[in-house]
């Protein structure tokens, strides 16, 4: 991660361009990786999505342009604050935040965009400019962490400490992995089979890092897992429920989403989806819902996209549409509640 | 004179009666604008108003007129209106007030007043309803004026002078007063809207407008020019008809008929007359009262559909114009004048037609779909029947949605039609009758206006445009200066003004 400092000295270096520009009288002009769709492409070396070549402009003579470039100076000086300051902000708060500064989004979706215009523009995460989402995953097991963080530098906490898991929160995510004995990453998607794992002590059994994702993963989240992957060499395992959105949670943490397609060290190419698939659902008689149209209109458009080229993905999804059902991790319970913990996961995590 | 009127009735009692202008247009009364008391007020300032302006047009002066309005009991009015026109020479006072159908001119010109026939009216319905003369004092100089008190012999239709005596005026011009029965407090918003339009479409006249002796209103005036003097024409020879031909006959028939075609009809010279005789098989030399009653009928339709007279001079009229059109609209109604647009001269029945309109916008959503219209002819404002008129017709087959006229603005019209001669529906002149070349000349006239108002819509939402753009642009690089300059660690943001200007002052050139 970037360091605060070259943050900061980034966002002045864009600041004093901004200024030059307007003193000699010229209209400033940035530019930006362009993150519309049709620049992002599937890396298959990387299999990650990552940006092409394509930049755009942001022309302040431009009356299209010139109110979010408003804005994108306003967020740039928004974060520099936050940086100088040792804060973080949610983007909600950074939303409301802006009518205290007389700039106007006509929605939160409208400085989210911005926000991730200035990422684009500088090249940094916006978690590196202090900047995170309101929605939190949690995190439990045999970790030790130390915090960077102001006020807690230094300090270590063992990822264990809250029966309840621990937030991943700006802290968290900053904090260095010190030591572990955990041998897997075990994400699972809904907090109930979290709260399960740890409950049955599975955590022990299989030797894992617990994390909830909590339908698709934040990113502080996913980069949490990329360190654990990258740094403690732990491998990562997905477990959400069958159906095509719990498949899609598992490969946007292998292989990254549009949105976040212009931030690096986000993807685990290596992590394993071990269900729940169209097979288990008939290999372990899981109780089952029909597909609704939104459901089957997602398998159509899943198979048409990039990241399921594989032959294993387009056969998931094949099955998924002649099977015309779904099941959620908790189906499970119909044989009993600590069969997924007894039976189910050792035969996955084999 | 109410007992005459009735004996009159009783005396004619034979199979056919024979009755004198005068009875005829007493007993049509509500026809010529004298139906009820409120009416005969209204009608009775028109027109002695119109006689006003046009006395003065003819002095080529700008007129100050003065209406005066007391009432002496619950339905008896005393109404008059003085003037600084010309005044009338002292022979034609009599005829002018007590005759129906006063004034044998020949002569072509555009007249507020037709034939006289208004003031007559309102001086016979004074007389019938109060039993009182008219009141004319009439200066023509500095030197001294006359004061005739005339009442009209109804059978005879002839004026009776009650009295004469010399008075003495300010100055040149007339005074007309009229006791009548006359419903004021219901006629008041009438003559107060007809006094605004005339200042619409005079705007050089100052008439102020008095209630007993208080409430004073004032309008027109903001124009200081005289509008153009307008040419008195021989008439067209396509507006010939028998009666005409008739009169001009009596007057000059002793001539020999090619020097009496050329003498009587405008666009007539003497290779025109000799062609024109010539396609009718009339030998010029012969007198022309010594044509057949069949030969006359032959020459007044040849003279009408006969191709080879040039188009009727259109000197003889005389429009507002569009300075002063625009002027006084604005003056008068404070909304904004678009454009002004003409159509003609044209011509209708051997008459020269020209319409000319202004059209104007004011803030505040209209519920109409099509502009609100104000009508003029020969510069008189008419207020009444506007859906029996062919303006009002036309006005509606125009598709003014098409002109994408802004929804919150109300669009006006001022349609002015000037000829010699204006086809009325009634005597009453509230409204003009169809006519092919009038229908076609307002519908031109009034898309005219359309796509005008349609280039001013557009340009106005561009400036609006352009003015929410530049707003927008200082606001936002208010926020780009303060925030750069704070990245910067900057302690004053750099001035934007001259950046912004910069954008638009290439826009202010095009």
């Amino acid at each position: 991660m970037t360091n605060p400092e070259s943050a900061t000295s980034i966002l002045k270096d864009l600041g004093s361009r901004i200024v030059e520009d307007i003193e000699n009288g010229r209209f400033p002009i940035l530019e930006l990786l362009d993150r519309r769709t049709g620049n992002i492409v599937f890396n298959d070396h990387s299999q990650e999505f990552i940006l092409g070549a394509s930049h755009v402009k942001r022309n302040s003579s431009n009356s299209r342009h010139v109110r979010s470039f408003s804005q994108l100076v306003w967020v740039a000086s928004f974060a520099k604050q936050l940086l100088l300051a040792n804060r973080t902000s949610s983007l909600r708060d950074l939303y409301y935040s802006s009518e205290a500064f007389g700039v106007d989004f006509t929605d939160q979706s409208e400085s989210d965009r911005v926000v991730g215009d200035l990422e684009c523009l500088t090249g940094l995460a916006r978690e590196e400019l202090g900047i995170f989402p309101e929605e939190r995953s949690s995190v439990y097991g045999k970790v030790t962490m130390r915090y960077t963080v102001s006020g807690y530098e230094g300090k270590t906490v063992d990822l264990t400490i809250s029966p309840d898991g621990l937030p991943i929160g700006p802290a968290l995510m900053t904090a260095e992995p010190v030591e572990s004995d955990a041998e897997i990453v075990l994400a699972v998607e809904s907090g109930g089979m979290f709260s399960r794992l740890i409950e049955t002590k599975a955590w022990e059994r299989f030797n894992a890092v617990l994390v909830q994702l909590g339908g698709q993963a934040p990113r502080a989240t996913r980069r949490l897992m990329h360190r654990f992957h990258k740094e403690l060499g732990l491998p990562v395992y997905v477990f959400t429920d069958g159906d095509p959105w719990g498949m899609h949670i598992a490969r946007v943490i292998m292989c990254g989403s549009a949105n976040s397609a212009h931030v690096r060290h986000l993807t685990i190419p290596n992590a394993k989806w071990i269900g729940v698939t169209p097979d288990d659902i008939a290999d372990f008689s899981l109780p089952t819902e029909s597909m609704n149209n939104a459901d089957l209109k997602r398998l159509d458009d899943l198979s048409r996209d990039v990241r399921y080229t594989g032959k294993d993905w387009q056969r998931y999804i094949e099955e998924f549409r002649e099977l015309r059902m779904k099941a959620e991790q908790q189906a499970f319970s119909r044989h009993g509640i600590d069969y997924v913990v007894d039976t189910y996961l050792p035969e996955k995590l084999a | 004179m109410i007992d005459r009127y009735t004996m009159t009735q009783v005396v004619s009692t034979g199979d056919f009666i024979s009755i004198s202008p005068s009875e005829f247009f007493y007993r049509n009364r509500q026809m010529a604008g004298f139906g009820n008391p409120t009416q005969a007020v209204y009608s009775t300032v028109r027109e002695l108003v119109e006689n006003s302006l046009d006395a003065c047009e003819d002095a080529q002066k700008l007129p100050v007129i003065d209406v005066r309005i007391r009432r002496e009991s619950s339905d008896i009015i005393q109404l008059s209106v003085s003037d600084n026109g010309t005044g009338i020479p002292e022979e034609h006072v009599p005829n002018a007030f007590g005759r129906i159908f006063y004034g044998s001119k020949y002569g072509m010109r555009q007249k507020r007043g037709t034939f006289g026939l208004g003031v007559t009216m309102a001086v016979l319905y004074g007389q019938l309803t109060t039993d009182s003369p008219v009141t004319v004092s009439t200066q023509m100089d500095e030197g001294h004026g006359l004061t005739y008190k005339i009442f009209i012999d109804v059978e005879k239709n002839e004026p009776i002078i009650e009295s004469k005596h010399l008075s003495r005026r300010s100055g040149p011009g007339t005074d007309v007063s009229i006791r009548l029965n006359g419903d004021v407090r219901r006629a008041k918003s009438r003559i107060i809207e007809y006094l605004r339009m005339t200042a619409v479409s005079s705007p050089h006249a100052r008439i102020i407008l008095e209630f007993e002796d208080h409430d004073h209103l004032h309008f027109g005036g903001s124009s200081t020019t005289l509008p153009s003097p307008s040419l008195c024409t021989k008439p067209h020879p396509r507006g010939v008809d028998r009666e005409l031909l008739r009169r001009l006959l009596a007057d000059r028939g002793q001539k020999s008929l090619i020097e009496f075609l050329i003498d009587s009809f405008q666009q007539v010279g003497d290779r025109t007359a000799r062609r024109f005789l010539r396609f009718m098989a009339l030998d010029p030399k012969i007198r022309a009262d010594s044509l057949t009653r069949e030969d006359l009928s032959r020459l007044s339709n040849t003279l009408r559909r006969f191709d080879g007279f040039s188009r009727p001079d259109s000197r003889c009229l005389s429009p507002i114009g569009e300075f002063a059109f625009k002027e006084a609209v604005s003056a008068e109604f404070g909304v904004d004048v678009l454009t002004y647009a003409k159509q003609g001269p044209l011509e209708w029945e051997g008459h020269p037609l020209l319409i000319e309109g202004v059209i104007a916008t004011d803030n505040g959503a209209s519920q109409s779909e099509i502009p609100s219209l104000h009508r003029f002819a020969n510069k008189v404002p008419l207020l009444y029947d506007a859906s029996e008129g062919v303006l009002m017709k036309t006005l509606r087959k125009v598709t003014w949605s098409r002109y994408e006229v802004e929804k919150s603005k109300t669009v006006s019209l001022f349609v002015n039609v000037c000829s010699t001669r204006i086809p009325y529906i009634a005597a009453g002149k509230h409204s003009i009758a169809s006519s092919t070349q009038i229908e076609d000349g307002a519908l031109s006239l009034f898309r005219e206006l359309g796509r005008q108002l349609g280039k001013s819509a557009v340009k106005s939402s561009q400036s609006k445009r352009n003015a929410r753009r530049m707003r927008e642009f200082t606001r936002s690089f208010k926020i780009i200066a303060k925030f750069s300059a704070e990245l910067a660690n900057r302690a004053t943001p750099p001035s934007t003004v001259g950046l912004v200007k910069s954008l638009f002052e290439v826009d202010d050139h095009d």
